[in-house]
């Protein structure tokens, strides 16, 4: 039985993207753009409704596996995981699409239809892999997700930036997709099936064999990717670079939370038998200890603020792994806390970003200086977002950070959450660096930086959200529980 | 000068007469521990929503209320009783263990009160300031608030969140306000103590996780019958929890963010971060350390207690030989500080007694000095020792009570600085005698050598700055001596000081009831 509920939120976006592209035929290219923007916003609107209704009936009351609306034979289900994943993925694309907005006001594109549709795909994309229970369809729902972010990488194609990030991003994510299937075709001869749970169920009365290391390998290094963790992060820098803004958050954004999605589905249900989980747990602190070294360190020199917020975003992606790999309910509920923390700071920082370079042209962070003067809003901004990344209290990323470590320290891995702390504290420098320029420098240009209402409400809400959740975690950390609980 | 003594006292009887009554009258209708953080926080509120020009008035008003409130604790903490009191307790995160937790016991009484003293005296110091006056008033008025929530939280969560939240707006009041190389001082002071906390933090959650019970609460966290931590356990994290701790304290190797800290810092910022947040420091050793702790503390606190001698002795002579009026107070400040760890290492009542008693002394004095050294600098413009000179016979006012304020430093009978060092090394003196002669009795006198050499700093600066002939010809005509708003503060903590060395027995006593049943806890060296 095919019950639409289960896809709604996808259905309305991949509709969305479609009417755009329809509506568009029939405008003129001059007039259409606040049209498109405003459908496009009803139709991410709309998902976001039909979610928190779906929210409403499931994820609040913790409903029995059973009733979680499922279609195509099970192999997409909206269970309580899914649900906070979609929640933060679509609340993610709303951002982006305000980025998009003031973004495209300064450059001259003859295809802001395209641009919406693509992102709404990808979005769709994104959304469905969150509630895949089958290897095959979150592998088609992670393609959709990545082969429209290489169209959106390279979208401005008069940019050179913009035509390398994309000509990169598009050579190593096939090759990473194509590590990733490698891996998943291993599985599927060692196990028989496809279906996640069917995998879980075969490799509990397994042995290890060398087939499934190497299969676990595969998929790490297929999936790494997506999220950007070392040594897999090399495309990151030049593709945050030279991508149009908007795409960069969707990237450091959703794309990255897809992932996560991806990498809890297939190894906290699929390969946590009691032979592999030791294997890939290992290899995983490996990782995330890379990674949290590597992007702090190479953070620290960066002139630039988007190459130096991908840096950022390699770190976080190791901060998140230090609780995905401690997991149990503890672990994963630390994850999707995190993860919706790390979604309005993140986004916040780039809608300032963005509204900075509409004024100045420049994405350089000595063109910060005197922020205070021009706009205190993101002069505020900045302050509370890069230092909730860098998980300094009261601000939301601290609760966040202490929730990850801690179930870390739960499971034994005391030497990563040192670590992890460590360098959060070394992540500072380079975050304060970005807030000195803007609070404390003196400013060469004092023109003031205007923006719209809806902007301004919108920073004022990431403000908000994240000191909120740093003094009063509770309510997000109930649903974050909800949902992690909704595996075990 | 009336209208600012009006909003001194109105505020401060309304708070201290009006919104508490005893607790044995039944429950107040607002939580006073609570009403100690919010005001600080609803003061910065307060000045960000309304006009510039009421900016320092608003801060006074609720330094005024917030040190009414100070002494009401200070008059409701039943001391005979003992144990924390005035407890507010509400649920935050159930199934972390995590609880909304304030309460004060003796120690904790006396740290409020300092908190109250500095910030209505910081309020005053920085009556003058004009460069973006608002935004300072509102850092400074935060920095209050994260204190004064470290002091109260019983909680190790919030503990720390109140803690780092007050680390912060330091580091923009130095970065903006400081004078010299301040935008190093800022990022250097910042990243220190943040790695000390990032320590500290690991330390809590595995005392969280390796405990039978799951909990953050300090009170249960400090008896060893329910949290069952293995000898082992402490022996790895005890060290790591006193150097974490300890950075804050600035302990020897750790100390260098704060010469550099404090002499960069607007005055009313060092004064608060001098007297109060760098307290911190030896104090949560006590509270948290100690108690949780206590067969590692026994295990490693003799072979720490090195580190907090050479901090006595290096920091002494390192101050000798500064140039900058300032850094001359920011290394005396050090080295107080390691006096004051240095009272608890010897794990004797009057030992840690003492410590207690230095460090509200040290943060009063501290706070008064710097006041002093801010004010001097504004006048004089300059901060070098070789430029002053005979500046007692422009100000002879601010003269005298630097004299006082240095007397107050080496510890001179009378003042707060005597009874604190007085039983430090009494307790020293003692620690281990029972059992025999123990490395203290050693280390004893090397550590008294310690107030010798603040004698030597304290005079020669006095003698530099004040007395002499007048270096600069201009001086006679262009340095006058302090105004009323200028000697108010500074006139405040020297009398709270005096209050302590000459009747020091309501402060001891406060401080006894909570370290009289630790000691007897841990059973000090045998």
């Amino acid at each position: 039985m095919i019950q639409i509920s289960a896809f709604l939120p996808e259905l309305w976006l991949v509709c969305t993207a479609m009417l755009i592209l329809v509506v568009e035929l029939f405008l003129k290219p001059q007039s259409s753009r606040s049209i498109h923007n405003v459908l496009a916003t009803l139709g991410t609107l709309g998902a976001l409704f039909s979610l928190l209704c779906l929210s409403g009936t499931c994820l609040f009351s913790a409903c029995q596996a059973p009733e979680t609306p499922q279609a195509f034979g099970g192999f997409l289900r909206s269970d309580g995981l899914a649900l906070f994943f979609k929640m933060v993925i679509i609340l993610g694309t709303l951002l982006t699409l305000l980025i998009s907005f003031r973004y495209f006001k300064s450059r001259s594109t003859h295809y802001p239809a395209e641009f919406l549709a693509v992102l709404l795909f990808s979005a769709a994309g994104a959304s469905a892999l969150a509630s895949a229970q089958e290897i095959i369809t979150l592998y088609v729902s992670l393609e959709t997700l990545t082969i429209s972010s290489y169209l959106l990488a390279s979208f401005m194609k008069k940019d050179k930036g913009s035509n390398e990030a994309g000509m990169k991003y598009l050579l190593l994510g096939a090759f990473s997709s194509a590590l990733l299937l490698f891996g998943l075709s291993y599985i599927y001869g060692l196990t028989g099936t496809t279906l996640i749970a069917g995998i879980a169920k075969s490799l509990s009365t397994q042995t290890t064999s060398p087939m499934l290391v190497l299969a676990l390998i595969l998929v790490i290094a297929g999936l790494g990717f997506k999220i950007s963790i070392a040594p897999f992060h090399m495309w990151t820098p030049d593709v945050y670079e030279g991508a149009p803004t908007p795409v960069t958050a969707f990237l450091s954004v959703v794309s990255k939370t897809a992932g996560f999605a991806a990498f809890i589905r297939i190894f906290w249900v699929g390969l946590s038998s009691l032979s592999a989980t030791p294997i890939w747990v290992g290899l995983f602190a490996v990782l995330a200890v890379m990674s949290i070294v590597l992007g702090n360190l190479e953070a620290i020199p960066q002139k630039n603020i988007k190459r130096m917020m991908a840096y950022s975003s390699i770190a976080q992606a190791g901060y998140i792994s230090t609780g995905f790999l401690a997991g149990g309910p503890m672990g994963l509920t630390a994850v999707l806390f995190y993860l919706f923390v790390y979604l309005f700071a993140n986004l916040g920082t780039f809608l300032a970003i963005v509204i900075v370079a509409h004024k100045t042209g420049s994405e350089q962070i000595e063109d910060y200086a005197g922020m205070w003067k021009r706009s205190p809003l993101i002069g505020v901004v900045l302050l509370v977002c890069l230092l909730s990344l860098a998980g300094v209290p009261p601000f939301a990323g601290f609760s966040g950070k202490w929730y990850l470590f801690g179930a870390a320290v739960h499971m034994g891995y005391t030497w990563l959450a040192l670590v992890g702390m460590v360098f959060s504290v070394i992540s500072l420098f380079y975050y304060l660096q970005v807030v000195r320029q803007a609070l404390i420098s003196e400013a060469k240009d004092a023109s003031p930086i205007d923006m719209t209402l809806l902007e301004r409400s919108v920073l004022i809400l990431c403000v908000v959200i994240t000191v909120t959740l740093g003094f009063w975690p509770t309510p997000i950390m109930n649903l974050a529980q909800a949902a992690a609980n909704s595996l075990f | 000068m009336f209208s600012v003594i009006a909003t001194i006292l109105a505020p401060l009887a309304v708070s201290y007469f009006c919104f508490f009554h005893d607790p044995s009258q039944g429950p107040n209708a607002l939580p006073v521990l609570s009403t100690f953080i919010i005001i600080p926080i609803l003061s910065a509120f307060a000045i960000m929503a309304s006009p510039e020009k009421w900016t320092r008035w608003i801060s006074l008003f609720m330094a005024s209320l917030e040190l009414g409130v100070a002494f009401k604790v200070f008059a409701m903490y039943q001391v005979a009783a003992g144990g924390f009191q005035l407890v507010e307790e509400m649920p935050w995160l159930n199934n972390f263990g995590i609880k909304y937790l304030l309460g004060v016991d003796g120690m904790s009484t006396l740290m409020v009160l300092l908190v109250a003293c500095v910030y209505f005296a910081g309020t005053l110091i920085s009556w003058n300031i004009s460069l973006r006056k608002k935004e300072y008033y509102v850092l400074f008025s935060l920095l209050v608030g994260g204190v004064a929530g470290a002091y109260e939280s019983l909680d190790l969560f919030f503990f720390f969140l109140f803690y780092e939240f007050a680390v912060l707006p330091m580091y923009l009041l130095v970065g903006i306000w400081g004078s010299g190389r301040k935008e190093y001082a800022a990022m250097k002071l910042t990243l220190m103590l943040l790695a000390g906390s990032a320590f500290m933090l690991v330390g809590f959650i595995a005392m969280y996780f390796t405990s039978n019970i799951h909990t953050f609460d300090i009170r249960v966290l400090g008896d060893l019958a329910k949290t069952g931590f293995s000898p082992e356990f402490q022996k790895i994290w005890f060290p790591l929890l006193f150097l974490g701790f300890g950075v804050i304290a600035a302990v020897f190797p750790f100390h260098t963010w704060s010469p550099d800290g404090y002499g960069s810092a607007p005055t009313a910022a060092s004064m608060l971060h001098a007297g109060v947040l760098k307290s911190l420091g030896g104090y949560s050793i006590i509270r948290v350390a100690l108690p949780s702790m206590p067969v590692g503390a026994k295990y490693w606190l003799p072979i720490l207690v090195i580190l907090t001698l050479i901090n006595i002795l290096y920091a002494a002579l390192v101050a000798l030989k500064q140039k900058d009026f300032k850094y001359v107070i920011a290394y005396s400040s050090v080295s107080h500080c390691g006096a004051i760890l240095f009272g608890i290492c010897t794990l004797q009542v009057a030992g840690l007694n003492g410590a207690v008693i230095q460090t509200l002394s040290h943060g009063i004095v501290a706070a008064m000095t710097f006041a002093l050294v801010g004010t001097v600098y504004g006048k004089a413009h300059t901060r070098e020792l070789a430029k002053l000179g005979g500046l007692g016979a422009c100000m002879p006012i601010l003269g005298g009570l630097f004299v006082a304020a240095a007397m107050a430093n080496v510890g001179l009978p009378g003042l707060s600085g005597f009874v604190g060092e007085f039983l430090i090394f009494l307790g020293s003196f003692r620690s281990g005698f029972s059992g025999g002669f123990s490395i203290f009795q050693i280390l004893f006198p090397i550590a008294v050598l310690g107030i010798v050499l603040t004698a030597v700093y304290y005079l020669r600066l006095v003698q530099m700055v004040f007395y002499g002939p007048v270096t600069d010809p201009h001086a006679k005509d262009e340095v006058h001596d302090g105004t009323f708003i200028e000697i108010l503060p500074i006139a405040f903590l020297l009398a709270v000081s005096l209050a302590v060395g000459l009747y020091p027995k309501p402060f001891v006593d406060m401080s006894n009831s909570a370290i009289a049943p630790l000691i007897d806890y841990i059973g000090g060296f045998k």
